[in-house]
């Protein structure tokens, strides 16, 4: 798992938590460079794919398995209990990376709801038909530079149709810049 | 066992992202029986291999790299790139592989710049089997990264030579191949060449392709806006490549590690790479249609055509405003994606400019260099399974060093001094400096001329600005010099490293022409030190100048082992005045900067030939020491000046005023020893000197060709 120690904003005086030494992971930590992450690759890819079908799948509240108007207490209710269940430290070994998973949405989703600024935008989001909760979050610069490098065949692929786009254009137009002008006279036109 | 196809370099990235460090050095335990793998010598089997013994030996013991070199099958049959034409995607990237290879042992015995070429092998290899060398003309900025190109075009039996007397230079050079289309050593160059000649082609009306490679580090200059902003207006088809590796300065670290590079282009360049604004708008209408539902997939399709075109369309302001179309970013080290991009920009007419980025990693393929702050930039001999440089020990330090501990020194004192350069930390020494004041030295980037005023600018503010600019590079900032530092008298204090000839680096480094351009402004103080003593008072002078520019120099290499002050603080020297290291007759050695000891030695080779020569140490070219002349000049039948420098400089100031002294008007015999009206060629310091005629004996057998002795000097030339 990752070492490095994030604060997290579990209200710690409401109840008592097995303390555990091992930091939570939940924002990704922007200071660590591409080659000395030390957390293996494949628990990540595991996360994103999860996560996006979780996104896909189900709204924040049922998550929390509450209704939609639920209140601030039902809310702290639910994160606590769903908390207690998917804590990586009181899991099962089998279980540890997809309660991590579970932990982790279970803890935006409480941080989403249990702010009523939040919580108001994102009843407006998903009534407008986007689902923007989970869409954006990403888990570390790590995996950003995978996909991103993934990403990129794409990118200049559609680059360079759009060249061959503009080519045929500026072969067609009457372009007054030098390089047009040498061309004309070249294919003499 | 299983063949990845993928080259060593891919795999082990992977690998030390995959596998924590434990695993990686079990890993390396193949490398070294590479000769026992089938075919593929720097495949990795993805499957951990337990160490047998159960203790992993640390990397430095282990090697990680081939102790001998790798048979390299595909390359042997290459000599030109037209041998490249068949061979298949596969193919091309065992020919990679075997660049690879050739490149790090080659220099592992000439030495040379190992980090940059090594990043680059992908692309060369991409390049010269798209394009047709030399129709096509292919650039190559700075041309350090030319060993690769130089291996496929001819040179590979060569490159044994590669640095030595008479032998390959370490730069591209037109009069060394065709398919040097254009010379390099200084940076920035190639898209204004290379619009240069795609404009030429134009205009003869040819077809072929011109494509200019430049680094990131690079752009940071000037002149690439120039001739980016005339090539967007021009509108003539060239290609510009981009080789982004995130290193901008030499080297892109300070003394306990890598760094980010210097500048907002680079942090702009990053952003580029990221893409952040295509994914966020993906996810979004990812949501939408999982929201909505079944059939307004289409909708959703096209939501993503947009967001894509919308995205791509935007691929880089920066450029796109300067009217070169962007293509990018491009993983440099993927043979097929830089062949796919090249072969269809090749292939559709009518582009314009256009470039395209494409991102490596300096060093890659060759573990130590991947690890190594600098990247392995510059190295000397080495050996290649333990990446270990053969660095001789010397007693003495190098005048670099002594003059960062000098500046340290005075800026002990004096919290006014900062110190500015030009991306070149570890040449000039000045990452010593930015060590102890982290926020009093300046690395601007690749751009001299902007240093120079950005100094002008401090000195306004009553800082002591240091220039620690190379001779050479100082070159490109002349006018700053003249208009912006020397016309408004403001005390810039420039300290111009590799005066003089510099080895195996050749004439594109030589610092030839600094006294002539810097002593001939009207209110320079211009100084040489002969040793590194007077290197540190040199330094304590310039602190001390307050009311006008100051520049001294000093050469490539070590110190003689003299004293040195004590507390590395020199003592300011009075200005205008020299001093005499060795009484003789007759004959008068004057000496300015290292040219002194050259002096001192030939007044040896004469004293066993029974003549006591006067030596004589300038110290500035300007103000000159008249009384010094006067008194050389009457009391000797003989005065030869010594430099190291172009004509103009030194002795043409002393000639200048002895002839309005009257002095020359009587007996005496004036001589100049200067470099010679031509470029000197790259080679060992020793040989660049005996070419130049500036060694000791050359002096000595100038004194007795003047005396009339020609037997002695024909003696002491053989």
């Amino acid at each position: 798992m990752s070492s490095t120690h994030i604060a997290h904003p579990l209200p710690t005086n409401r109840f008592s938590f097995p303390r555990s030494t091992r930091p939570l992971h939940q924002h990704p930590p922007h200071s660590i460079s591409f080659r000395s992450r030390p957390a293996p690759l494949h628990i990540r890819s595991a996360l994103n794919g999860t996560l996006s079908e979780t996104a896909a799948a189900m709204s924040l509240y049922d998550l929390l398995g509450i209704s939609e108007t639920g209140s601030l207490l039902e809310i702290k209710q639910a994160y606590k209990q769903l908390a207690r269940k998917y804590h990586p430290d009181v899991s099962p070994p089998v279980l540890v990376e997809e309660h991590t998973q579970r932990f982790i949405q279970v803890q935006e989703a409480y941080e989403t709801l249990s702010d009523p600024r939040r919580r108001a935008l994102y009843d407006h989001h998903v009534a407008s038909g986007l689902h923007l909760a989970f869409a954006a979050r990403r888990n570390g610069r790590f995996d950003e530079e995978m996909e991103d490098r993934g990403e990129w065949k794409d990118r200049w692929q559609s680059q360079l149709s759009e060249l061959k786009r503009r080519s045929v254009q500026k072969e067609n137009a009457d372009g007054m810049s030098w390089g047009a002008r040498m061309r004309r006279e070249r294919n003499g036109v | 066992m299983a063949l990845c196809p993928f080259a060593f370099s891919g795999n082990l990235s992977k690998g030390l992202v995959a596998a924590d460090a434990q695993k990686h050095t079990n890993l390396s335990s193949q490398w070294i029986h590479g000769a026992d793998l089938p075919f593929h010598p720097f495949c990795k089997n993805n499957q951990v291999r337990k160490n047998t013994t159960g203790i992993c030996a640390t990397l430095s013991e282990r090697g990680e790299y081939f102790s001998q070199k790798p048979p390299t099958p595909l390359l042997d049959t290459i000599n030109y790139p037209i041998h490249m034409k068949n061979l298949s995607t596969k193919e091309l990237q065992q020919l990679a592989d075997e660049l690879r290879s050739d490149v790090i042992f080659n220099v592992s015995k000439t030495g040379g710049h190992l980090g940059s070429s090594l990043g680059v092998i992908e692309l060369t290899v991409a390049l010269h089997y798209v394009f047709n060398a030399p129709q096509d003309r292919i650039l190559w900025d700075v041309g350090h990264q030319a060993y690769p190109h130089k291996i496929l075009t001819g040179r590979r039996d060569k490159m044994p030579s590669l640095r030595q007397t008479g032998g390959l230079s370490g730069f591209t050079k037109r009069s060394e191949s065709d398919y040097d289309c254009f010379g390099a050593g200084h940076s920035s160059t190639t898209i204004s060449a290379g619009l240069g000649m795609a404009v030429g082609r134009d205009l003869k009306g040819r077809k072929n392709n011109v494509v200019a490679v430049i680094g990131d580090g690079a752009m940071t200059a000037g002149q690439a806006y120039e001739a980016m902003n005339n090539a967007g207006y021009l509108d003539s088809d060239m290609i510009v490549i981009l080789n982004d590796n995130k290193q901008v300065s030499l080297p892109t670290a300070n003394l306990d590690g890598p760094t980010a590079p210097v500048g907002a282009l680079s942090s702009a360049l990053s952003r580029l790479q990221s893409n952040r604004p295509l994914r966020e708008l993906r996810e979004v209408a990812k949501g939408v249609t999982k929201q909505i539902g079944g059939p307004m997939h289409e909708i959703a399709a096209k939501v993503d055509e947009y967001a894509r075109g919308m995205i791509s369309g935007s691929g880089s302001t920066l450029f796109e405003e300067l009217g070169l179309y962007y293509i990018g970013p491009v993983d440099g080290h993927n043979i097929d994606d830089l062949t796919a991009i090249l072969r269809e920009v090749k292939s559709t007419k009518t582009t314009g400019p256009v470039l395209i980025h494409v991102v490596t990693e300096k060093g890659r393929g060759y573990p130590y260099a991947e690890k190594a702050a600098d990247k392995y930039h510059g190295v000397t001999k080495f050996d290649p399974a333990t990446g270990k440089q053969f660095k001789s020990s010397a007693p003495t330090q190098s005048y670099t060093t002594y003059f960062a501990e000098a500046l340290i020194a005075e800026a002990e004192a004096d919290k006014d001094i900062v110190a500015i350069h030009a991306a070149m930390g570890g040449g000039t020494g000045l990452n010593l400096f930015q060590r102890r004041f982290p926020t009093r030295c300046f690395d601007v980037g690749i751009a001299e001329q902007h240093a120079v005023t950005f100094a002008a600018g401090l000195a306004c503010e009553e800082i002591k600005p240091f220039c620690a600019i190379y001779s050479s590079f100082l070159q490109r900032a002349y006018d700053q010099v003249v208009h912006d530092v020397d016309l408004q008298k403001l005390p810039v204090r420039f300290a111009m490293d590799r005066a003089g000839l510099v080895g195996a680096d050749g004439p594109t480094h030589c610092g030839a022409f600094d006294v002539t351009f810097m002593a001939c402004l009207p209110n320079m103080v211009v100084m040489a030190p002969s040793d590194e003593a007077e290197l540190f008072h040199m330094v304590a002078t310039a602190a001390a100048i307050d009311d006008r520019p100051s520049c001294f120099r000093y050469p490539r290499g070590n110190g003689l082992g003299v004293e040195l002050p004590p507390g590395n603080k020199g003592k300011p020297l009075e200005i205008g005045k020299g001093r005499i290291l060795i009484e003789g007759e007759r004959v008068a050695l004057l000496g300015y900067g290292s040219a002194v000891q050259s002096c001192i030695a030939a007044a040896a080779l004469v004293e066993t030939r029974g003549l006591q020569l006067t030596v004589a140490d300038a110290r500035f070219c300007k103000p000159l020491d008249h009384a010094l002349i006067r008194s050389l000049a009457k009391s000797h039948e003989v005065l030869i000046t010594v430099e190291e420098g172009s004509i103009g400089g030194f002795g043409s100031h002393v000639a200048q005023f002895m002839a309005l002294d009257g002095l020359l008007d009587g007996s005496l015999k004036w001589r100049p020893l200067v470099l010679p009206d031509r470029y000197i060629d790259h080679g060992a310091p020793v040989d660049q000197q005996m070419e130049a005629g500036l060694t000791p004996a050359h002096i000595a057998a100038t004194v007795f060709n003047i005396l009339g002795k020609a037997r002695e000097a024909l003696e002491i030339m053989s």
